[in-house]
C-alpha cells in the first residue's frame, strides 16, 4: 500500500471509521461511519426529554452501539434493536469508538 | 426451548363471549391487562385471545383508543382483557403511554383495575423489553411474562433458558407464538397461578444512600394511596422525568421532595436522570448473562439486508412511490366491483321496501331520505376496508416505520416529524382514523399541526364528488404516455390537497404552533409477515366503526335533509311539466330558501342557488353533495345514478340568460372547493376530542373549519374569476 499524504478534511475532529482511524478518540456519534462500534459516553447535548427517551430505549451511558447505516439519518444497533436517530441527536451524543479490529462490516 | 411447549390450539378451549360491561367486578371475571413495547405482537396476542369479541372506545376523558375484549378459559371462567397502548417504559412521553401507566397503577378514570398484568415481550429483543418488564414487576400486581416470537428465537440461533429467566424475574414466564396461537392455554394457566403467588418485588437493591434519598418521596406517594412497591417504583422513575405527570402532579410536597432527592443524589455523585436506566440495565445485563445465549455472528441481520435496499438513497424513494401507487390503485380499482355490488344491493333493497310502502311522504322519506343518504355512504365501505388492509400490511410488516424514516426529510422541511406521515396517509381514506393516528406523535405542537392538516388530504368521501364532476365535465381524451385526462385531473386534485396540507403545516408550525422540530427517534422493527388474523380483525373493526357512523350520524342527517327539501309544501300548478313542478316545490322548501340566502355568497364562484344548497347540505358530510344534487335534480339519489345526473347537469340552463349553468370551469372550481373545504361533522367531532376536548378542542376545531373553508372559497373564486378573465368559461 503506497502512502500518499492526502490533504486533511476541513473538519476539526477526525471521522472514525474502521481501518481508517487507528487512534480512537472520543467523538460525536454523528462522526462515526457504518461498521463502527462505539460506547456511549454522554447524552448531555441531546436535550433532557430526548435523553430520557433514549435511555429508556436502551441507549444509555456505557451502552455499546454499532452504526448500521448513516446515509441520511443514522440507523444504530442498540441492544439488538434498530433505532433510527436524526442528525440533531447523533451530533449530541458523545461516544468512544472501539478499536477498528473489533468492528465488523457487512 | 422445545417446540412442544408451545403447541396448543386455543380454538377448542377459549370460547369468546360478549364483553362484560365496563368496570363489572361481579362474578368470577378475571381482568387482564396486556402491556408491552410497540411491535412485540401484543395486539396479535390480544386478537388470538379475544377474536372478534372486542369493543373499541376511548378511555374516559382522553382520546386514547381503548380496546377491550373478552373470552372464556378452558374451565369456563370469564376473562376481560384490555389491550394497553404500546410503551417502551412507564415514563409517559405521549398520551398513549400515560394511559398505560394510569391503568397499571389503578388510577384510570373509569376505575378499571387489572387482576393480572401480562407483559408481552419480544423474545428476540429481550434486553430492551426487560426494561419495561422490570418496571411492571414492581407495580405490586400479579405479573406474567408472555415470551413471544419463540419460533424466531430458535431460527436466529438464540437460546433462552426459560426456568432461569423465571428465577431471575420472579414471575411466571410462558413461551408463546401469538401469530400461531401457540402457548395460550399455558399462558392462561400461568395467569391463574400468578394470582396465588405473593406479589412480585423489585429484583435488585438500591444503595442504602440512594434509598435514604428517595425515602421522603416514597412516603409522600404512599400517603397518596400508592402501594409500598408501586411507591418505590414511582419514586425511582420520577427522578428521570422532566415534569410530574398528571396522576402524581397534585400530590402535595412530592415535587419539593423530588428536587431535594435530586440535590442529595448529586452530592453523592449520582446523576439523578441516569439512576433508573443505569440501575435497571445493569440488572438486565445480569439477567441476560444468566438466561440467554446469543449466537456469535455479525450484527447484520436479514432485516438489515432488506433495509440496505428499502432505505437506499435511490431505491428507497422509488420503492416508496411504487408502494403508494399500488395502494392508490387498489383503493380505486380493486374495491370497485365490491362497491358496485353494495350499490346494487342497496338499490334493490330500497326498491323492494319502496314498493311495499304506500305512495306518499313515508315512502319518500324511506327511499329518497334514508336509502339515498345512508346507501350513498355505505358504498365506501369496500374502499375504507381496502385502505385499512393495506395500511395494516405496511404497518405490521414493519415497512411503515421505514416510510416514516424516508419521509422524515420531507416532513422536516415543513416543520413536522416523519411520524406525521402515517396519519396523513390514513387521511386519504378518511380523516377520522387519520386524526386518531396522530396519537403516536409525542410532541403536542406537532400533533396539533398534524391534526389541523390531515383533513386536507383528499379522503374517500370526496371521491364521489370528484367522480361525478370529472365524469361529466372532463373529456375522456388521452394524454401522452397513455394517461387519461380524467385520471390526470383526479390525480391533480389529490396532489393539490397533499401540497396544501404540507403548506398549511408549515404555516401552523411557524405561527400558532411554533416549536422546535423534534429530532427523530424511531425504532425500525424487524420485518415480519403480517398476521392474517390481526389484519382481519383490524379491517373488521374499522369497517364496523364506519358503518355505525353511517347508521347514526348520516342516517339522522339524511332524514333532516329530506325533511328540509320536502317541507313546507307549496302549491304548484299541476299543468306544468313534472320536472318543473319538482323544482318549484324545492325552491319553496326550507332547503330552497336556505339556498337563496346562500346564493350571493357563492355567486362570485359561479354557482347558482342549487349548488349553494348542495354545498350547504354537505356541510355535515361532503358525500351528501352528490345525493343532494340527486334529490334536487329529481333523478333518484337512491341509485346514485350518476349517468342520469350527469345528463341533467349538462342540460341545465340559467333561467334568465339561457347559458349552461355547469361549465368545465365551474366544475373544476367546485372540485377545488371540495379539495379544501372541511365538510365533515365526524372530522370536526374527532378534532374537538383529539385537540384536547372542551373549549380548547372546540377552538382548534373552529380554526380548522374556518381556515379550510376560507381556503376553499378563495381558491374556487380564483379558479372561476381567473378562468373567466382568460375566456375559458
Amino acid at each position: 500500500m503506497s502512502l500518499r499524504v492526502l490533504p486533511l478534511a476541513p473538519e476539526s475532529s477526525p471521522r472514525a471509521s474502521d481501518g481508517v482511524l487507528a487512534d480512537a478518540r472520543p467523538c460525536t456519534l454523528a462522526q462515526c461511519r457504518p461498521g463502527v462500534r462505539a460506547t456511549v459516553l454522554g447524552l448531555d447535548d441531546c436535550g433532557s426529554d430526548e435523553a430520557c427517551r433514549l435511555r429508556s430505549l436502551g441507549l444509555c451511558e456505557g451502552t455499546s452501539v454499532s452504526v448500521i447505516d448513516s446515509r441520511h439519518a443514522m440507523v444504530l444497533d442498540v441492544r439488538g434493536t434498530r433505532l433510527a436517530l436524526g442528525s440533531a441527536l447523533t451530533a449530541g451524543i458523545t461516544v468512544q469508538p472501539h478499536p477498528a479490529a473489533q468492528s465488523t462490516r457487512g | 426451548m422445545s417446540g412442544e411447549a408451545v403447541r396448543e390450539s386455543p380454538a377448542s378451549v377459549l370460547e369468546p363471549t360478549a364483553p362484560p360491561s365496563n368496570g363489572d367486578r361481579s362474578g368470577e371475571v378475571l381482568h387482564l391487562a396486556l402491556v408491552g413495547n410497540p411491535n412485540t405482537g401484543k395486539t396479535t396476542l390480544f386478537n388470538a385471545l379475544t377474536g372478534l369479541r372486542q369493543r373499541v372506545g376511548n378511555f374516559a376523558g382522553v382520546t386514547v383508543e381503548r380496546v377491550e375484549g373478552s373470552f372464556r378459559t378452558a374451565d369456563g371462567r370469564r376473562v376481560s382483557c384490555l389491550d394497553l397502548p404500546g410503551s417502551y417504559s412507564l415514563s409517559a412521553s405521549s398520551p398513549d403511554e400515560q394511559i398505560a401507566l394510569e391503568v397499571l397503577l389503578g388510577r384510570a378514570a373509569d376505575g378499571w383495575r387489572p387482576d393480572v398484568v401480562v407483559v408481552v415481550v419480544d423474545a428476540t429483543q429481550l434486553e430492551r423489553n426487560l426494561f419495561l418488564t422490570s418496571q411492571v414487576i414492581e407495580l405490586g400486581l400479579p405479573v406474567v411474562v408472555a415470551l413471544n416470537q419463540m419460533d424466531t428465537v430458535e431460527s436466529q440461533g438464540l437460546h433462552i433458558d426459560v426456568p432461569e429467566l423465571i428465577d431471575a424475574l420472579g414471575v411466571p414466564v410462558v413461551p408463546i407464538v401469538a401469530r400461531r396461537s401457540q402457548g395460550l392455554d399455558a399462558l392462561m394457566r400461568a395467569c391463574d397461578t400468578a394470582r396465588r403467588l405473593p406479589p412480585p418485588q423489585r429484583r435488585f437493591e438500591l444503595a442504602p444512600a440512594v434509598q435514604d434519598a428517595l425515602a421522603p418521596m416514597v412516603s409522600r406517594l404512599e400517603g397518596a394511596g400508592f402501594g409500598a412497591s408501586a411507591a418505590r417504583l414511582e419514586a425511582l422513575r420520577l427522578l428521570s422525568v422532566q415534569h410530574l405527570e398528571p396522576h402524581v402532579a397534585d400530590i402535595t410536597g412530592l415535587d419539593e421532595e423530588r428536587k431535594l432527592a435530586h440535590a442529595t443524589l448529586a452530592q453523592i455523585g449520582i446523576a439523578p436522570p441516569r439512576l433508573e436506566p443505569d440501575t435497571r440495565y445493569a440488572w438486565i445485563g445480569e439477567v441476560m448473562a444468566r438466561a440467554v445465549r446469543t449466537p456469535v455472528s455479525g450484527p447484520h441481520t436479514i432485516s438489515d439486508r432488506i433495509d440496505a435496499v428499502v432505505l437506499h438513497r435511490i431505491f428507497g424513494p422509488v420503492l416508496f412511490v411504487a408502494l403508494m401507487a399500488i395502494v392508490f390503485q387498489s383503493i380505486f380499482t380493486w374495491a370497485a366491483p365490491l362497491q358496485d355490488a353494495i350499490e346494487g344491493l342497496i338499490a334493490a333493497v330500497g326498491e323492494r321496501v319502496g314498493a311495499a310502502l304506500p305512495e306518499g311522504d313515508l315512502r319518500s322519506l324511506v327511499v329518497d331520505g334514508i336509502f339515498a343518504g345512508v346507501g350513498g355512504v355505505l358504498v365506501f365501505v369496500p374502499q375504507i376496508s381496502m385502505l385499512f388492509l393495506l395500511i395494516g400490511i405496511l404497518e405490521d410488516s414493519g415497512y411503515m416505520a421505514r416510510a416514516a424514516f424516508l419521509m422524515d426529510r420531507i416532513m422536516r422541511r415543513v416543520g413536522l416529524h416523519g411520524r406525521s406521515f402515517i396519519p396523513m396517509l390514513s387521511g386519504y381514506a378518511c380523516a377520522v382514523p387519520g386524526i386518531m393516528a396522530t396519537r403516536v406523535i409525542e410532541n403536542r405542537e406537532d400533533r396539533l399541526a398534524t391534526i389541523m392538516v390531515v383533513p386536507l388530504m383528499s379522503c374517500s368521501a370526496r371521491l364521489p364528488v370528484y367522480t361525478l364532476l370529472i365524469g361529466t365535465f372532463v373529456p375522456a381524451s388521452t394524454l401522452p404516455l397513455g394517461f387519461g385526462l380524467q385520471g390526470a385531473t383526479l390525480l391533480g386534485m389529490y396532489l393539490l390537497g397533499t401540497l396544501a396540507a404540507l403548506g398549511a403545516a408549515a404555516v401552523f408550525k411557524r405561527t400558532l404552533l411554533k416549536g422546535p422540530v423534534r429530532p427523530m427517534i424511531l425504532e425500525l422493527p424487524t420485518y415480519r409477515w403480517p398476521s392474517l388474523r390481526t389484519l382481519g380483525v383490524t379491517v373488521w373493526q374499522r369497517a364496523m366503526l364506519f358503518v355505525r357512523r353511517a347508521g347514526t350520524v348520516i342516517m339522522a342527517l339524511s332524514i333532516v335533509l329530506w325533511a328540509m327539501a320536502t317541507y313546507p309544501r307549496s302549491t304548484v300548478d299541476p299543468a306544468l311539466p313534472e320536472v318543473v313542478q319538482a323544482e318549484r316545490q324545492l325552491e319553496g322548501s326550507l332547503l330552497g330558501r336556505v339556498g337563496k340566502v346562500i346564493e350571493p355568497v357563492v355567486r362570485p364562484l359561479g354557482y347558482d342557488w342549487k349548488i349553494g344548497v348542495s354545498i350547504a347540505a354537505s356541510f355535515a358530510a361532503r358525500e351528501v353533495f352528490v345525493s343532494t344534487m340527486g334529490t334536487i335534480y329529481g333523478v333518484g339519489g337512491s341509485e346514485e345514478d350518476t349517468g342520469a345526473l350527469s345528463d341533467r347537469l349538462l342540460a341545465e340552463r340559467h333561467p334568465e340568460t339561457g347559458e349552461p349553468v355547469y361549465t368545465t370551469l365551474v366544475a373544476v372550481g367546485l372540485m377545488v372547493f371540495y379539495v379544501f373545504a372541511l365538510m365533515c361533522m365526524s372530522t370536526t367531532a374527532i378534532t374537538v376530542r383529539e385537540a384536547g376536548g372542551g373549549r380548547l378542542g372546540w377552538s382548534w376545531a373552529t380554526i380548522q373549519f374556518g381556515y379550510m373553508l376560507g381556503l376553499a372559497w378563495f381558491s374556487a373564486f380564483l379558479v372561476y374569476q381567473v378562468g373567466r378573465a382568460m375566456g375559458w368559461g
